[in-house]
């Protein structure tokens, strides 16, 4: 017999943690999240100073869309330097 | 109903068709669709055959959920012994191909032999006629397919074909249904070349019962509002797949330059609203396509608007042509990206694999490795657009010495151009690695080296690691249906609870397949969409078959064993850099140096990795070696394999 | 005068192909999956990426009424549709022939017309459509939503008119 009244699986029951209006910044030590103010186009994020440019899938619905390239590129060359400058003092990791 | 939907065995040599119905303790140990296909492709396939001779053998499915409100049931599922690598050839692909070939009576197809000159076969309410295709050859893939509908005069005929690239059985051909529904991966289009196999037409006025109508109708609008109502699907709903490649390349995590960066920097041209900008110019602002019965429409519409194609309709571009007309080769025009895309679509050819090798050799050709001698005087540098497309065409046509090189692929290739061009080749398995970066993300890493068809991210890439989900929602998900008290880890670039992530998405990619639905409709990018517990009742209302979620999951591991079993069969050794579950040394050896500052520096941890790949063998039951231990063929019932079953 | 009842407005720019209508149509009515029995098709030109969804339009003076030659069709006026009862029709396709849209069809595995019912006010075709390709709305109200769309599209160009007239 097929019951009609069947509860929630586990996938439903998880759809409550969706966050729609909000955005993950995209620094993976960070991953903090960024809700854009209604229909601007870019963010940046408080935690790690990363920043993004931002689209919109529809209203209330923001995606980031890239790195603002100048500041994202800056903070990645820095850490190169630094992180290369570490691991020759340290030894590779 | 579903269940009376039957097995084709048809041999190309002597013209023999044989039906046979699929009995309901297969269907319980392998569903159908790629687990099915991978049982067949064990039991019919010699060892050690050539991939491209007669004896390989070719399978053809649509899933056990085929055509029913399982929701997004258009999968098509193709295998053979793959051309590129030797071991397990297999691809999958959207469309209207395998709903079509269910209606006219079939699940599954076993293609044996070589027909002696170009045919086609025409699957008709469950009559097969193998047909005269000479008029054909020659055709791109939707020449062939317009063409068969007018030669037996029906609009409604579905097509499966190759191009010009299958016919000249270049080893990176794909098989192609519609304007551009590709499987891909692994070279199949060129097994169905070496068989002078053009196309496999169908069409369908059979019913399929629906267990309990009511009730598959009223859960099917359940399934569907928990899969669109996702964030995920809503983007891939007005993006298609290029948002992925945007948001990875966004962090560094894009292939570039062959493997010398991990991200694409000034891309805006070719970034997915741009594009979406495109499709709405050309084509209005409904834009998106479906594949059957789907709700998400990812699939992109087009024309191109400038250059010598202009006005020309096609559909994507997807991810896998941004790395390849764009990250890889370091090129950033959309009228690139958009003609690359269609020339691909057009000559059936695997697009993913064409950027692959190009970038490949456009890297070899800076170290100087690669001369104007083997390039034929073409000027093959990076962001050389023009280049790029004319070496696409000389792969698919075979021409020049690089480009029936490059047409071998990658494997072959390297041993042809010989040197340390080897060393520069993204591949895993013979297989070139998708236009992703995996050295900031062990998990992702961990799935391409393991994978069963090569280096692929459809088989057990945990993408929602990206999405640092708490753990306590990740505990939700992973320990079920099987129990899992290990350690779980919301951090990407950590090693550790990565292996069982791995194992749960290889059997949870695997059911997928086993069912013909799409994984945009199960825990692929979105954690909250549905898996093993959900399936348990789209099966019993469309079916009639009951089954528990353990079960289902124990049927998938089941038939991932069986594809270990014919990769260790044709040689599959650890850590083989050709036929092993082992990763390029740039993983290990290169620092990322572009994208986000936690991403920057990073490597695969050599020992680390290993650690990895002992932990997934032990989930798996396999020793060391990655053999299976005798107790797990057991308790897979897979000790008396091959058993011929079917 | 009572309203004249609910009409399958189709908006065929918004159709993505994916048949999911012809699907769910089969399997509300026979109980099985066979889109060879839908009552609503989506014509393709694929080479074009053009979708169109067909369907009965339940017209006031329907060509198959008309010609019946045993009066087996007529107007259900309380669902504002056109109904066959196949306990007179003698299966002689003549509504076939006459209708202009193709809409009514011939079973070759029942032999016998069937034609879209509005599955009695609950259309399954709009219900599963997410993108609204397919609508059920009041008569009426179907010529005032291509108004407000139209003229939507002609606010916008009125909008970036003013604003180069400001610029100018």
């Amino acid at each position: 017999m097929v019951d009609q009244k069947e509860g929630l699986s586990t996938a439903e029951s998880l759809r409550k943690t969706r966050s729609y209006g909000q955005v993950r910044c995209h620094n993976p030590s960070c991953m903090g999240r960024l809700q854009p103010q209604a229909g601007v186009n870019q963010v940046k994020c408080p935690a790690c100073g990363m920043e993004y440019r931002v689209a919109w899938i529809k209203s209330g619905f923001p995606r980031i869309r890239g790195p603002v390239w100048d500041v994202n590129q800056r903070l990645a060359e820095e850490a190169f330097e630094r992180k290369m400058k570490e691991e020759r003092k340290d030894g590779p990791k | 109903m579903a269940l009376n939907r039957k097995i084709a065995y048809i041999d190309l040599s002597t013209g023999k068709i044989e039906i046979r119905p699929i009995p309901i303790d297969v269907r319980r140990k392998f569903l159908g669709g790629r687990g099915l296909d991978a049982y067949l492709l064990y039991n019919h396939t010699k060892k050690g055959c050539d991939p491209l001779g007669p004896d390989n053998t070719l399978m053809v499915s649509g899933g056990i959920l085929t055509a029913t409100l399982a929701s997004a049931t258009a999968r098509t599922h193709v295998m053979a012994k793959s051309p590129l690598g030797g071991l397990l050839g297999s691809c999958n692909m959207g469309g209207f191909f395998a709903p079509e070939l269910a209606w006219a009576g079939f699940h599954h197809l076993v293609i044996k032999g070589k027909a002696e000159k170009p045919v086609y076969l025409w699957i008709h309410n469950g009559k097969i006629e193998i047909r005269d295709a000479r008029g054909l050859w020659g055709k791109t893939t939707t020449e062939t397919q317009w063409a068969i509908r007018e030669e037996l005069a029906d609009e409604d005929i579905k097509s499966l074909v190759i191009g010009q690239a299958g016919e000249n059985k270049v080893r990176i051909a794909n098989v192609m249904t519609g304007i551009k529904n590709s499987g891909g991966r692994t070279g199949m289009g060129a097994v169905m070349g070496s068989k002078n196999l053009k196309a496999i037409a169908a069409r369908g006025t059979m019913d399929i019962k629906i267990a309990y109508p009511k009730e598959a109708l009223d859960y099917n609008k359940r399934f569907i509002d928990q899969i669109t109502s996702a964030k995920v699907n809503q983007t891939q709903g007005a993006l298609g797949t290029p948002f992925i490649w945007g948001a990875t390349n966004s962090w560094g995590g894009v292939r570039c330059r062959n493997f010398q960066y991990n991200q694409e920097l000034y891309c805006d041209e070719i970034e997915p609203e741009a594009l979406d900008e495109v499709c709405a110019e050309t084509m209005g602002p409904y834009h998106m396509a479906g594949c059957f019965g789907c709700q998400v429409h990812c699939r992109a519409k087009y024309k191109i608007p400038t250059g010598p194609y202009a006005g020309v309709y096609d559909e994507g571009p997807e991810y896998t042509s941004q790395g390849a007309f764009c990250g890889e080769p370091d090129c950033r025009s959309i009228e690139t990206l958009l003609t690359g895309n269609h020339l691909v679509d057009q000559w059936g050819m695997d697009n993913l694999e064409t950027g692959s090798l190009i970038s490949w050799a456009m890297e070899l050709y800076e170290l100087g490795i690669l001369t104007k001698k083997e390039t034929d005087g073409l000027e093959l540098t990076f962001s050389n657009d023009e280049a790029l497309l004319e070496m696409t065409r000389r792969i698919a046509f075979r021409e020049g010495w690089l480009g029936n090189a490059l047409a071998e692929g990658g494997i072959i290739a390297s041993e042809m151009i010989g040197k340390n061009s080897f060393d520069y080749l993204i591949q895993v398995k013979g297989v070139s690695n998708l236009h992703s970066d995996e050295r900031a993300t062990p998990a992702l890493a961990l799935n391409i080296a393991t994978a069963s068809r090569g280096s692929d991210h459809l088989r057990s890439r945990p993408a929602i690691d990206l999405y640092h989900l708490p753990v306590e929602v990740m505990r939700k998900i992973y320990s079920n249906p099987v129990p899992y008290d290990g350690p779980l880890s919301s951090e990407h670039t950590e090693y550790i609870g990565k292996p069982w992530q791995v194992f749960w998405h290889e059997n949870c990619y695997m059911a997928v397949d086993c069912l013909g639905i799409c994984k945009y409709h199960t825990v692929f990018l979105g954690a909250t969409l549905p898996n093993f517990e959900d399936w348990t009742k789209v099966l019993r209302y469309n079916t009639g078959l009951e089954f528990t979620p353990r079960e289902i999951w124990d049927i998938a591991e089941r038939c991932n064993m069986i594809e270990r079993l014919f990769n260790l069969r044709e040689g599959l050794q650890r850590e083989d850099l050709k036929k092993g579950d082992m990763l390029n040394h740039r993983y290990f050896d290169e620092p990322c140096r572009r994208g986000a500052p936690d991403v920057v520096g990073r490597v695969i941890d050599r020992e680390k990795f290993k650690k990895m790949v002992d932990e997934l063998y032990e989930y798996k039951g396999l020793d060391k070696n990655g053999i299976p231990k005798p107790e797990t063929l057991k308790r897979l019932s897979l000790e008396n394999e091959p058993a011929h079953l079917v | 005068m009572e309203p004249m009842g609910k009409v399958l407005a189709i908006t065929p720019e918004k159709c993505t192909g994916c048949r999911l209508c012809e699907l769910v149509c089969s399997v509300f009515h026979d109980g099985v999956s066979n889109a060879d029995r839908s009552r609503i098709k989506i014509m393709k030109w694929e080479s074009e990426g053009l979708y169109i969804p067909m369907s009965c339009q339940q017209c006031q003076d329907a060509p198959c009424m008309m010609v019946c030659p045993v009066k087996a069709i007529s107007r259900d006026e309380k669902l504002s549709r056109v109904m066959v009862n196949h306990d007179i029709c003698i299966g002689c396709r003549s509504c076939v022939a006459v209708c202009p849209f193709g809409a009514m069809n011939f079973s070759a595995i029942d032999r016998k017309n069937f034609k879209c019912d509005l599955c009695d006010g609950d259309p399954q075709c709009v219900r599963f459509c997410d993108m609204k390709a397919v609508d059920y709305v009041e008569a009426n109200r179907v010529s005032i939503l291509k108004k407000k769309a139209a003229a939507e599209k002609i606010s916008v160009a009125r909008r970036e008119a003013a604003a180069l007239e400001r610029e100018m």
